[in-house]
């Protein structure tokens, strides 16, 4: 259901030029969970990211569900995101002045949910991931296992069949880092379909296979674990 | 979905109240000083006016004079001499003329118990109140029957009666006027006058009737008459009508500016006017340069504040938002702190005008007033600011490229 067919991403910066990705080809299918490994800029972000639909390639067509996305305007994207897709980001990216509620409801806010509905939803994520008496907390008042926790609610917030995560456990400590697999783990079991960057071999076994990036190629793709 | 959209809009402005505060004072200021500086502009111009009506509201003085050209042979240097007769024929004949009232004025001796004053004592006919606002406060002005019976009746000003009658009800009551009893009919309201001619304010002088006046003291003609156009727009054309007709019948050229010497209210109530709209223009062109210039501070505000939100842009855009989403953040935030701080510049002029103790300076200045047009003005140019300075920024803003604000 995620299929890259000759993927370059090249980061133009003034007149010098920076190949990000050249000539991806990946298929990752539905219920998959799948880590991506490799060195610092090796370009795991930058197919994240597209594969997110956030950034787009400079070459090479990129389906998703079957539906070529690489022409799609900006605001196609968005939907795509807002549907389909839950990011995990390494530093969270919560909203510092919102609450974890309003956090978790974010999404649902470009989308037209009912008020009701909404609260229903807020409400079931937050006692998923344990954090109910949280609900009126800042992320600047939570540890950072319960920030996570919270834009992992967040990601899960229009129900998206993808999740993906960025080095999620890169800011925690290996317990915070295990309780955050083990509720991945569970929306894997659940049917999801989950890609992962990381740096860590212990966080990586969680996944059913990696795709090891070395300088914007894949290098290998497949090692089960 | 709107209801989210302004909870939202308000957590955002509520959350970051430096910022918040910071943007809306700017604008807050610029109303403050719109409003009261129109609200001072009314008042002065209105007090200005009322003042000036003290005299009478649109009336022509006509002060009979010497001619200063010949006139069918007669020489020049004949004094102009005008009888109550000949004006009860202008009043019939010259076209134009609504009303007018003969007037006699000198000095006299007002006495009443141990109390005695010199004071001006006019003599007029009944029209005088409506023409020259003599509006009585207590009892009435005097009317055709004291005129046609040479009634010894007065009507004081306030002023006067409150000197002679130290607080007790003058109506009713008798004077003496050169030693001549006088019954008291009325007690003029007070009233504010800034220009006079012949004698005293009004307030410091007593009305008899001109028939009265004119066997006490055995004058024959008018010392001056005033008249009440029909139309004050047509008054240079009543003027050169009654030039003309007195002329005519009492033997002087109707070009001679000196024969009768006319001062003309109406053309200079007119002048007042425009100049006192170009004062409030003035203030208006002023107060919206200050509302610009707060707008202008909202649109600088509101750019630091894109690049200092640039991640929560980017976060917004990671989970769905569209870029239209993020411009209409933006500009219903700049709109709505504009609104927000319009409001509080109203409401802090207003009730500055409210504990302001206007009494003490309402001579000077008048009572100011908030006009709702005003009001209905500058909402319309704190939207037009509004649109412009959030415009701007959040155009920006949905520019945002989430990869690079997410980096960040
Ligand atoms: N917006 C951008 N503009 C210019 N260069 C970029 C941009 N985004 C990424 N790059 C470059 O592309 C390369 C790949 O970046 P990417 O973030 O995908 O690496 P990464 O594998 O995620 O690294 P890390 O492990 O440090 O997160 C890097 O050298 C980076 O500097
Ligand atoms: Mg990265």
């Amino acid at each position: 259901m995620i299929e890259f067919r000759n993927i370059s991403k090249v980061y133009k910066m003034g007149e010098v030029e920076f190949v990000a990705l050249k000539g991806v080809f990946i298929a990752v299918q539905k219920g998959g969970f799948i880590s991506i490994m490799g060195p610092s800029g090796s370009g795991k972000s930058t197919l994240m990211n597209i594969i997110g639909c956030l950034d787009t390639p400079t070459e090479g067509s990129y389906y998703l569900d079957g539906e070529n996305v690489s022409g799609l305007t900006f605001d196609q994207l968005s939907t795509i995101r807002n549907r389909k897709v839950g990011f995990v980001f390494q530093n969270f990216n919560l909203l510092p002045y919102a609450s974890a509620y309003e956090n978790i409801e974010l999404p649902m806010l470009f989308n037209g949910k009912k008020n009701t509905e909404r609260k229903r939803r807020v409400n079931e994520l937050l006692e998923m991931v344990g954090l109910l008496p949280w609900a009126r907390h800042r992320p600047t008042e939570m540890s950072g296992g319960q920030q996570q926790r919270v834009a992992i609610a967040r990601a899960l917030a229009m129900d998206p069949p993808i999740i993906l995560a960025d080095e999620p456990t890169g800011n925690l400590d290996s317990k915070s880092g295990h309780e955050i697999m083990d509720i991945f783990s569970r929306l894997w079991k659940e049917g999801r379909t989950i890609l992962m960057v990381t740096h860590d071999p212990a966080i990586a076994a969680f996944s059913q296979s990696t795709i090891r990036l070395l300088d914007g190629a894949v290098q290998e793709n497949g090692a089960a674990h | 979905m709107i209801l989210a959209f302004f909870r939202n809009l308000s957590r955002d402005l509520v959350r970051q109240p430096l910022r918040t505060i910071l943007t809306l004072s700017g604008v807050t200021w610029g109303t403050f000083a719109v409003i009261l500086l129109l609200a001072f502009g009314t008042g002065i111009g209105k007090q200005q006016m009322k003042q000036f009506r003290g005299l009478g509201q649109s009336i022509i003085l006509v002060f009979p004079g010497q001619t200063t050209m010949t006139y069918n042979g007669l020489p020049k240097g004949r004094p102009v001499q005008v009888t109550p007769d000949e004006l009860r024929r202008v009043k019939e004949r010259v076209p134009g003329v609504r009303t007018l009232s003969p007037e006699f004025i000198s000095s006299r001796n007002i006495r009443y118990g141990r109390e005695q004053l010199l004071n001006t004592v006019r003599g007029v006919d009944v029209p005088f109140e409506s023409i020259r606002n003599t509006i009585p406060g207590h009892g009435r002005f005097i009317n055709d029957i004291d005129v046609q019976e040479r009634r010894r009746n007065c009507f004081l000003g306030a002023t006067i009666a409150k000197n002679l009658f130290k607080g007790l009800d003058p109506v009713g009551q008798r004077v003496m006027i050169e030693g001549v009893p006088f019954t008291v009919v009325g007690v003029m309201i007070e009233k504010d006058q800034n220009s006079n001619y012949n004698g005293q304010r009004d307030t410091h002088c007593a009305f008899i009737p001109w028939t009265t006046y004119m066997t006490l003291y055995g004058e024959k003609y008018v010392q001056n008459f005033i008249v009440q156009p029909s139309d004050p727009a047509l008054s240079k054309q009543t003027i050169a009508a009654l030039r003309n007709y007195l002329g005519e019948r009492l033997g002087f050229n109707a070009q001679d500016k000196d024969a009768l010497f006319v001062w003309d209210f109406s053309d200079f109530e007119r002048q007042f006017n425009v100049f006192f709209t170009a004062f409030n223009i003035f203030l208006g062109i002023i107060g919206s340069f200050t509302l610009l210039v707060g707008g202008v501070g909202v649109a600088s505000i509101m750019m630091v504040v894109v690049e200092e939100r640039v991640r929560e842009i980017g976060i917004k855009l990671a989970v769905g938002a569209k870029r239209r989403d993020i411009l209409w953040q933006f500009f219903a935030e700049a709109n709505c702190i504009i609104l927000i701080g319009g409001a509080m510049g109203f409401f802090l002029a207003a009730l500055l005008l409210a504990l302001l103790p206007v009494e003490k300076l309402q001579e000077y200045i008048g009572i100011p007033k908030l006009n709702p047009l005003v009001g209905i003005v500058t909402v319309l140019i704190l939207v037009a600011i509004g649109t412009l300075s959030g415009l701007t920024p959040a155009r920006r803003a949905a520019a945002t490229d989430p990869i690079v604000a997410l980096r960040k």
